[in-house]
């Protein structure tokens, strides 16, 4: 099926969400909660376009909106930028710290809202990708915690996690680099629990932590690791060599 | 001919001692001699709570009000035996007349009850007394119909959700009921949120098979063969009576493998929610269901497609449900001659506030909030002038005098800003201020918010930081406009219809009160005189008898004065609270802005 946006005719099959058949015409939507593998959070709102089904332009969130009928897109209206604007002023007031912010901020025009305060310092947008990333990949040790203003991210009643395993999932996800992730050549440490760092036992190299590689194995249902992946490739080729006798 | 005691044990007759009563009755039973044969029965909840607890004597028709355990023995020498009436508990009417019938209440007369047929009457958990009020009649007609049958009844009736939003529930169900994707579920909304609304306690309470017998209609309707009442755990009774209706209703045969012996079977179950706000909105509800956080989802997949695990799902209000078995009985048409063109039946209203008769009410859609208001509620509270009503809970709006002739149904609240909601309708009179009352809503919005969206989570924290400022004379004619902002991206942006709907109490103060916001930021004065950081209050001693009201209702002892001679206020001390103003009978406490210093 055809559906326009901002002009351009462009062809997508029923069901397809928005964001995903804009980008693929080359319309740049921004956005911060959404991941291509974790897809479906749509909570920061900033890929807000506007779509008329025939009824009249309405707000959508591009990123869940699934397109059913033909209709018209607009992703840079008027009201789009208003409103993506104040939603981007919104979270700099949460997330003051985060450069990313700051910048979309900057090229988005958003209002300054000098009146208003600063949340408090820091990085977190509070979209949850964390928690999604946590729940999904690796073993939930953090969520979403409480409601409304009081929100935030945390492990159950901010203790160490028991069920932690470090692997970082968490903090390679995060759009703005709000989770602290900090190694030493022999340890990592995340949500205030130190980990000791697994070398590959040939070059050395870091594999990651001990529980980290344990879980992995556990899930593929496999030995633990004990090379990084090139040592693996090699001791592989040599062992192929060795049997097909090509030494 | 025997008679009955119906004692009324809902909650806020409970909270009055009706417990006490009724074991008293049952006491005073045990010893009687059987000359007259009588019986007890603790019943829902009447409406009329603040008169509580109440006391029904049936064939006499005779109900009495505020009854302690002390009247018992008098009730049953000279009403149940003797067939006498205890003047003294009977409901004194607005001429001073003393009335025997509910009838003859004006609280009562007015009303039509559907939804609240049988509460009062019947033992709520009892399916015996259920089925003698024409209970499981509906249930029993609609096996011997289609389902396309049933689908085109519900559509005829205009039937539209009571929860909110208004939806017809025929449609809702026949999308459903199109889907060919098993297991579907049916699901009871009894998530009652919103401050001040009560109805779906009730029924809840008081009359829980009528709403398992909606479900079960809904059921042959879809298809669904299992579902949930999503009820939240404060409501400890709700929980209980439904949990025991339907054991009884499985040992009656009404649900189970074979429905009132049909093949067709329904596994209900009740689910405890936890109290947030947030849950009664449709896809947070099933995400609790799950075991899942309670935060909503997109909507733009509508959980008749996607609801419970992904599958076809209906959710109804309670008393949507309530509503169901008397449309299959007697026909949609004859459902659909209550009402207004575009909103059928009746509706269940809490009336609360400044209003001297408050309570539930179940009246016909389209009524003016002038009758509801000033016929059965009797009007304001000392006779002092109205100034608004809000309606529809935290996300509703407040509607102002010059509207009080509006038809109440759900396209006219909505063209005005409001909302039907589930049916809260507070009164206001002239000593409420309307900026503290926005303030108020957005408070409890912004800890009720789940905070998933950014709209939602970080702009009622900044339009309630602005309102604060307001309400504590901090604030500045710029931030009218910037809350007006904040309200376009909240009503467009947001994700639920928390947030699309939390603007209306600012929008709609802002839109009938503006002058009072003005008030508040250019002269530092509360009109109202409720914002303590904007009032003063003094006493005109021209007015003053002197009768030292004002002194003890005072908790700050600001207030000095001779017996009989007027007495004064000492700023100094005065902490603004308004005690003073609401005890002075004579009007003799005035409020001024701030003074300086």
């Amino acid at each position: 099926m055809n559906i326009t946006i901002d002009g351009k005719v462009c062809t997508c099959e029923k069901g397809e969400f928005l964001l995903q058949v804009a980008r693929r015409n080359g319309f740049y939507i921004p956005t911060l909660c959404h991941h291509e593998a974790l897809p479906g959070q749509g909570c920061c709102r900033v890929c807000i376009v506007e779509v008329d089904e025939g009824r009249g332009p309405k707000i959508v969130v591009s990123c869940v909106y699934p397109v059913e009928r033909e209709c018209t897109v607009y992703t840079d209206s008027d009201k789009v930028r208003r409103q993506r604007g104040m939603i981007l002023s919104l979270l700099h007031k949460r997330a003051p710290d985060s450069e990313l912010i700051a910048q979309m901020c900057a090229h988005y025009g958003a209002p300054a809202l000098e009146r208003l305060p600063n949340v408090e310092p820091g990085k977190c947008i509070l979209c949850g990708l964390c928690a999604r990333a946590c729940s999904e990949l690796s073993v939930g040790a953090i969520s979403t915690v409480n409601r409304g203003v009081t929100k935030e991210v945390a492990t159950p009643y901010h203790d160490e996690s028991p069920v932690c395993v470090g692997c970082g999932s968490c903090a390679s996800v995060c759009p703005t680099g709000a989770i602290e992730l900090t190694e030493t050549a022999t340890t990592r440490t995340i949500w205030g629990k130190t980990f000791a760092l697994v070398r590959c036992a040939k070059c050395g190299a870091v594999l990651g932590t001990a529980e980290e590689l344990a879980l992995a194995a556990k899930k593929a249902g496999q030995e633990t690791e004990t090379l990084c992946e090139r040592c693996r490739k090699v001791a592989l080729s040599q062992v192929l060599a060795h049997t097909y006798g090509d030494e | 001919m025997s008679k009955t005691v119906l004692v009324c044990c809902g909650t806020g007759c409970l909270a009055n001692g009706s417990a006490k009563v009724a074991a008293e009755f049952h006491r005073l039973l045990e010893g009687s001699d059987h000359a007259v044969e009588w019986l007890v029965k603790e019943t829902g909840c009447n409406g009329f709570c603040e008169n509580g607890p109440l006391v029904k004597i049936d064939p006499d028709d005779i109900t009495y009000y505020k009854v302690q355990v002390k009247d018992v023995p008098e009730i049953e020498e000279k009403t149940v035996l003797g067939g006498e009436t205890v003047d003294r508990l009977l409901y004194k009417n607005d001429q001073g007349q003393r009335v025997r019938s509910q009838r003859e209440n004006p609280f009562y007369a007015p009303q039509h009850k559907i939804a609240l047929r049988n509460i009062g009457a019947i033992s709520p958990t009892s399916v015996e007394d259920y089925v003698a009020h024409g209970g499981y009649q509906a249930l029993r007609k609609a096996l011997t119909m289609t389902p396309e049958e049933i689908l085109d009844e519900m559509d005829r009736s205009g039937l539209r959700g009571r929860g909110g939003a208004g939806f017809p529930t025929g449609r809702k169900w026949r999308t459903a009921a199109g889907y060919d994707k098993f297991p579907k579920y049916v699901a009871c909304n009894g998530d009652e949120g919103d401050p001040g609304a009560f109805m779906d306690r009730s029924i809840l309470e008081g009359d829980p098979h009528s709403v398992l017998e909606g479900m079960a209609i809904c059921a042959l309707a879809i298809g669904a063969e299992e579902g949930f009442l999503y009820i939240r755990d404060e409501y400890a009774l709700a929980v209980k009576n439904v949990r025991a209706a339907i054991a009884e209703a499985e040992a009656y045969g009404a649900l189970g493998d074979h429905i009132l012996g049909s093949d067709k079977k329904l596994k209900l179950s009740v689910v405890r929610g936890g109290g947030a706000f947030v849950c009664g909105e449709s896809t947070a509800l099933m995400a609790s269901v799950e075991g899942r956080v309670g935060e909503p989802r997109a909507k733009y997949i509508r959980s008749v497609q996607r609801g419970l695990w992904d599958q076809p799902t209906v959710l109804n209000n309670v008393e949507t449900l309530a509503n169901v078995p008397v449309i299959l009985l007697h026909g949609g048409d004859a459902f659909a001659r209550m009402g207004t063109e575009g909103s059928k039946g009746t509706k269940v209203f809490a009336l609360v506030g400044k209003v001297k008769r408050t309570g539930l009410v179940e009246v016909p859609m389209g009524v003016t909030l002038r009758h509801l208001i000033y016929d059965i509620g009797g009007g304001v509270q000392g006779d002092r002038p109205f100034k608004a009503v809000q309606t529809g809970g935290p996300s509703g709006g407040c509607i102002p005098a010059e509207l009080l002739d509006l038809p109440v149904d759900f396209d006219t609240l909505k063209s005005r800003g409001a909302m039907m909601g589930s049916g809260g309708m507070i009164v206001m009179d002239d000593r409420s201020c309307m900026v503290e009352v926005a303030r108020y809503y957005i408070k409890f919005l912004s800890e009720e918010s789940c905070g998933k969206c950014t709209p939602c989570r970080e702009g009622l924290r900044h339009m309630l930081q602005i309102l604060t400022d307001i309400c504590e004379g901090r604030g500045q004619l710029s931030d009218l406009d910037l809350l007006e902002e904040l309200c376009h991206t909240l009503a467009d942006s947001s994700l639920c219809a928390l947030g699309k709907s939390a603007p209306n109490p600012v929008l709609t103060t802002l839109k009938y009160f503006r002058q009072e916001y003005e008030a508040h930021i250019l002269e530092h004065r509360c009109p109202a005189g409720v914002c303590a950081a904007l009032t003063s209050f003094a006493i005109d001693a021209e007015k003053c008898v002197g009768c030292g009201a004002c002194g003890r209702a005072c908790p700050a002892g600001a207030v000095s004065g001779e017996r009989k001679q007027p007495h004064v206020i000492d700023p100094a001390r005065c902490i603004a609270c308004g005690s003073c103003r609401e005890a002075c009978k004579f009007g003799a406490v005035v409020t001024k802005g701030k003074v300086a210093g």
